[in-house]
């Protein structure tokens, strides 16, 4: 059958990146030429160098304050120490099978310990002076964001992959230029040496890729833009003010949960899914900038969000949304709790993985992610912080597990049968998987209220 | 206990097994070794925890210390070069 003419054009343009007389063309550029992997990761290593002072400064201090000579000073004997420490765990990952027994096998304990050493000698002010104080308390809140990077190195040791590697290797990514959450996008070496380019052809479609990435950013940001005046009328928005008031005015969910505005119950609804829909684009417009820049310089590792709001099951949207941070859950809590306990009661092992991974490995990641309360042991703070994320995370990992069990079973019983209905049963599908996280995200949203309040209104959502 | 098997063996028993996770909607032709199973769409990250129960239970292969690199069983190739890499160890 011909494909319509406008059809035709669409994927063209939308699938510029794929266009062979273009990858022709740019694989014989002199810039292209030039960038030979070794010349991009020379640039990429620099670029960490650069990164882990600048990042280390930033999380000590403003930068206004730099101004005065002994701000410097912290920062200055604090990043040395740090990269001792990455240098020890390379060492660690390169010598992976000379460790004793318990560190290879809990290799991930092992390398969290650190941090939370480091947390109670903060505590106990373990340090004689201020000063050392001071260091210790940027080397730890440096961790949060370094810990899941190193991990993946000390990963790639305990596979016998880092053996022949060298520092340099794995630097690039523990400082990497792509920046990203405490989430590292593209993962560590293992995912990342197998991504890489080595031909031109290679690293040009990876190049065009990378560019229809970074469009993608603007175009989501745009809708973002319209979006935000629009719907929210946000008057912090350049486009409410032309719009002169008409908007639809639906309150943003984090409004309602604090009780700045008491809708209708329909339209507390209806923000419940808008909010799906603007962290679905957040999140994407966030993450196609980290995937992009590592496409650019030659890594064509998966999107961080691919079309979430089509999945048809909660597995499938977990998987779509924030890939790299399922991929941490996977690869650092799921898989060794899988391969590790149950290995004869099917259902239960793969419940107990989901759960270490959607429910323990989620509230920790977000332990460490709030590393002020944290250092400053300020546990109601942490609390107030996480309370409702534990009820969040308890509801993603009950969906997850129903979600994987039912797919399991029926997967044999429907390869037989052919293919999945479509139409209306597919949007059904669809529809549920959106109301799921809608509902679930109402305890994601950061808010002022304690769990009981936040419980009365979630309960008001059906009636009650 | 793992079973000792032929490669051709190995390979057509793996295919077969694959047959039995892959995706509904997925037409299946040939099996190319090189095919990545999950990108292609073959079958998704779920069906990768059912190859690691396959070779658990087929080979005998215990992940406990080692762990696993999902990269290692990307396609029937990789994962018949894991299995053999464990056979000989």
């Amino acid at each position: 059958m011909k494909t319509p003419a406008f059809l035709a054009l669409y994927r063209a343009v939308s699938q510029f990146h794929e266009n062979e007389t273009l990858i022709g063309w740019l694989q014989d550029c002199k810039l292209v030429v030039w960038l030979t992997p070794q010349r991009r990761k020379t640039i990429l290593v620099v670029g960490a160098t650069f990164a882990a002072i600048v990042g280390t400064m930033d999380r000590h201090a403003r930068w206004s304050d730099y101004r005065h000579a002994a701000t410097w000073l912290v920062p200055a004997v604090a990043l040395p120490i740090l990269l001792g420490i990455i240098y020890l765990l390379y060492l660690m990952a390169v010598h992976f099978k000379r460790l004793p027994a318990f560190v290879r096998t809990r290799p991930q304990i092992c390398v969290h310990i650190l941090i939370w050493v480091l947390l109670v000698s903060i505590w106990l002010k373990l340090s004689p002076s201020v000063f050392g104080i001071m260091v210790i308390t940027l080397i730890a809140g440096s961790f949060p964001y370094l810990i899941w990077r190193c991990g993946y190195m000390v990963l790639s040791g305990q596979r016998g992959k880092a053996i022949t590697t060298k520092f340099t290797d794995h630097f690039f990514y523990i400082f990497p230029v792509w920046d990203g959450t405490n989430t590292p996008p593209g993962k560590g070496y293992d995912n990342l040496s197998r991504a890489a380019t080595q031909t031109a052809t290679a690293y040009t479609r990876s190049l065009l890729a990378g560019v229809k990435l970074l469009l993608l950013v603007a175009l989501w940001q745009g809708v973002m833009q319209v979006m935000g005046a629009v719907v929210y009328g946000d008057p912090k928005n350049s486009l409410t003010g032309i719009l002169g008031g008409h908007d639809l005015g639906i309150p943003r969910l984090k409004y309602i949960i604090n009780g700045n505005v008491a809708p209708a119950l329909g339209i507390v609804w209806l923000s419940l899914y808008l909010e799906l829909i603007w962290e679905a684009l957040s999140i994407a417009a966030r993450g196609h900038v980290w995937v992009g820049v590592l496409r650019l310089f030659g890594f064509p590792v998966f999107r961080n969000t691919y079309k979430p709001l089509l999945a048809e099951s909660i597995v499938e949207f977990w998987n779509r949304f924030y890939y790299y941070f399922k991929e941490l859950l996977v690869e650092f809590f799921f898989l060794p709790t899988y391969l590790r306990y149950f290995r004869n009661r099917p259902v239960l092992r793969m419940i107990a993985a989901v759960f270490a991974a959607a429910l323990i490995g989620n509230m920790y990641y977000h332990l460490l992610q709030a590393r002020h309360p944290l250092i400053a042991a300020d546990f109601k703070q942490l609390w107030g912080l996480l309370g409702a994320r534990l009820i969040y995370c308890f509801m993603l990992a009950v969906g997850i597990s129903i979600s994987m069990l039912r797919q399991q079973r029926q997967r044999g019983r429907m390869a037989a049968l052919g293919p999945r209905k479509g139409g209306v049963y597919r949007l059904g599908r669809i529809a549920s998987v959106w109301t799921f996280f809608a509902v679930i995200n109402f305890w994601n949203v950061k808010a002022g209220i304690t769990i009981p309040e936040r419980g009365r209104l979630f309960l008001s959502l059906f009636g009650f | 206990m793992g079973m000792i098997l032929e490669p051709e063996r190995r390979k057509t028993d793996l295919i077969d097994f694959l047959r039995t996770i892959q995706r509904p909607d997925f037409p299946l032709q040939e099996i190319d070794g090189d095919l990545s199973l999950v990108e292609s769409g073959l079958i998704d990250s779920l069906a990768l925890l059912q190859i690691i129960t396959y070779l658990e239970q087929t080979y005998d292969i215990d992940f406990r210390e080692k762990g696993i690199d999902p990269g290692e069983i990307k396609s029937v190739n990789a994962i018949l070069e894991l299995i053999a890499r464990e056979s000989a160890a």
